[in-house]
């Protein structure tokens, strides 16, 4: 706790030693400026994960240290493994997200823009909300085999529920005023979708994407592990089931580190570019 | 007075209509509602059709029809020993996210107040957020073993990083000029803490459990079903294994029903309970 009252920044201070924010500007050694800036605690931050990790890796004997992972990482890529496996999971993935972000779009905007065909979906949508991954991923099995469809059925089964709730949350803020207004000064209908309800919705179409993405990714795996036709999720069962858990942990770095980087780089962008007109001052 | 002044006149005229206009204003709302509830129902016969025709379609050996599935439910309940496996999972669950909230509130707390905090742990809570369930759930079985602890352990990592996300945003919200007064009188830091900053959280802390607990028991399940030794999931998974497809449908029904009762009766009482003494504060929180 005495970190947090020890900050430069907090304008807090009690009253019995209260000094001006420049004065413990000044009072602070330039090593501890360095230590405590943004940069330097990222560092840390994975400096101390890694550390966790080590610990708990020896505390364990079965969760695999940093070290095993890297070399069963290594040998993955080079038996080729990794490639292959990754292009038809991403695959699976795409098409079964693009679906659901077609369908989830479509009736989002139904279910925004019409009170009767929001009281007919809602059950339904509450329904697909609550239904796990997992009990999707055994049916798909079932009814589709070990080939592609499974996993596609299942990443747009449990994605599509929440590309909808997002979509028609987004088509019934669009602002009533600005709608009538619209309509009382006659501006035609072509205008008032481009000017105004897709500005409105692209931002909450974005942020179900990315929702839809982040469960979808689940899903894929989920569907994999069970569904065995190859892929990122059926290879990390083969080291899982051979009790080779640094081999397991490997694919969970792959995987991770894919979604991370598609949120990180692609999605949030794309979501602070498409609520652009919201968030500018 | 102005309203008085120009309703007045037009008042007065229209009392004898009012009543018949107010009985078919009335008329019209009731209309509205019975179709309402009735396009309701609609939705659920529509969820019924679709699933007998799926299951026609892929005959009822791979998807039981309907009533299949209410006859293994009502047999499951018969039997009784629905209770333990069922209590069994919300005690994980629950014990899941107290671990949840002892770990992700200190971290939000740290996050709300200070910025090397901040940059600390921002990173990993938002990457921690977007790891798929399922590799918690294999983690926490590869840490524990079969054992009651991987459930917990799952459900804890996936709900503390909302429960710190959600805390340091209430940190952050809290009114400066309170702390500014408690400073002017003279309050000590502790003070502060104990009775400005907590009280704020606590709010923030149930709408983030509220908010995940949807994922959370999904979690618990699956972890279940990978390596449990007892719970819904471990029973769904023996039940896949003996290929009774309409079992493992009837207790995944029994338990998203059970479920929902819970969120709605236990979690929203609970909720309002506590943050009884901030009633319009609350809307703002959530």
């Amino acid at each position: 706790m005495t970190t947090v009252s020890d900050q430069p920044t907090s304008a807090s201070s009690t009253v019995g030693r209260r000094r001006s924010t420049t004065e413990i500007e000044q009072d602070t050694p330039q090593w501890r400026k360095v230590l405590t800036s943004d940069p330097a605690a990222r560092v840390t931050s994975l400096l101390a994960f890694v550390l966790f990790w080590v610990v708990v890796s020896a505390l364990f004997d079965r969760v695999p240290g940093p070290v095993a992972v890297w070399t069963s990482l290594v040998d993955e890529f080079s038996r080729g493994e990794v490639f292959g496996n990754f292009g038809s999971t991403l695959y699976r993935f795409g098409v079964g997200v693009a679906l659901a972000t077609v369908v989830g779009v479509a009736v989002g905007v139904l279910m925004g823009l019409s009170q009767l065909s929001r009281a007919f979906l809602e059950s339904p949508v509450l329904v697909a909300l609550s239904i796990p991954a997992i009990i999707w991923a055994f049916l798909t099995v079932m009814w589709f085999g070990f080939g592609d469809t499974g996993p596609i059925i299942t990443t747009f089964l449990t994605s599509v529920p929440f590309v909808i709730v997002n979509v028609a949350q987004g088509v019934r803020g669009v602002s009533r005023d600005l709608r009538d207004m619209s309509a009382t000064y006659d501006v035609p209908m072509g205008r008032r979708v481009r000017d105004l309800v897709l500005p409105a919705v692209t931002g909450y179409i974005a942020a179900g994407v990315r929702f839809a993405i982040i469960i979808g990714w689940n899903g894929v795996l989920l569907a994999e592990w069970f569904g065995g036709g190859g892929g990122v999720g059926y290879r990390a069962r083969f080291w899982y089931d051979a009790n080779r858990y640094a081999g397991f942990a490997a694919w969970v770095v792959l995987f991770v580190g894919f979604i991370v980087l598609l949120d990180r780089f692609v999605l949030d962008k794309a979501i602070q570019r498409s609520f652009r007109w919201r968030d500018a001052r | 007075m102005t309203d008085q002044l120009v309703m007045g006149p037009d008042t007065g005229p229209s009392t004898p209509a009012a009543p018949d206009r107010e009985a078919a204003a009335r008329r019209t709302a009731r209309g509205r509602r019975w179709r309402r509830t009735a396009v309701l129902a609609l939705g659920w016969v529509a969820i019924y059709a679709v699933w007998e025709a799926t299951s026609w379609w892929f005959g009822s050996r791979l998807l039981p029809r309907p009533h299949e599935v209410l006859q293994s439910a009502i047999e499951i309940i018969e039997t009784g020993n629905f209770v333990g496996d069922f209590s069994a999972s919300v005690l994980k669950t629950f014990a899941g996210f107290g671990v949840a909230a002892l770990v992700g509130a200190p971290i939000g707390y740290a996050m709300g107040r200070s910025r090397y905090w901040r940059a600390f742990f921002h990173d990993g809570v938002t990457i921690a957020g977007t790891i798929p369930a399922i590799v918690y759930a294999v983690m926490s079985l590869i840490v524990f073993g079969l054992s009651n602890l991987g459930p917990i352990l799952a459900v804890a990592l996936v709900s503390a990083p909302y429960v710190a996300l959600n805390v340091a945003e209430g940190i952050r919200g809290v009114d400066n000029q309170l702390i500014t007064m408690s400073e002017a009188f003279g309050r000590t830091p502790r003070q502060i803490r104990r009775e400005v900053l907590v009280p704020t959280i606590v709010p923030f802390v149930f709408a983030a459990i509220r908010m995940c607990f949807a994922v959370a028991w999904k979690v618990e399940a699956l972890t279940e079903v990978f390596g449990g030794r007892s719970g819904v999931g471990f029973q769904i998974r023996t039940e896949y294994q003996l290929y009774d497809i309409s079992a493992v449908l009837a207790w995944m029904v029994l338990f998203i029903a059970f479920m929902l009762v819970i969120e709605r009766l236990v979690l929203a009482k609970a909720e309002s309970r506590l943050l009884a003494w901030r009633p319009e504060e609350r809307g703002a929180a959530l």
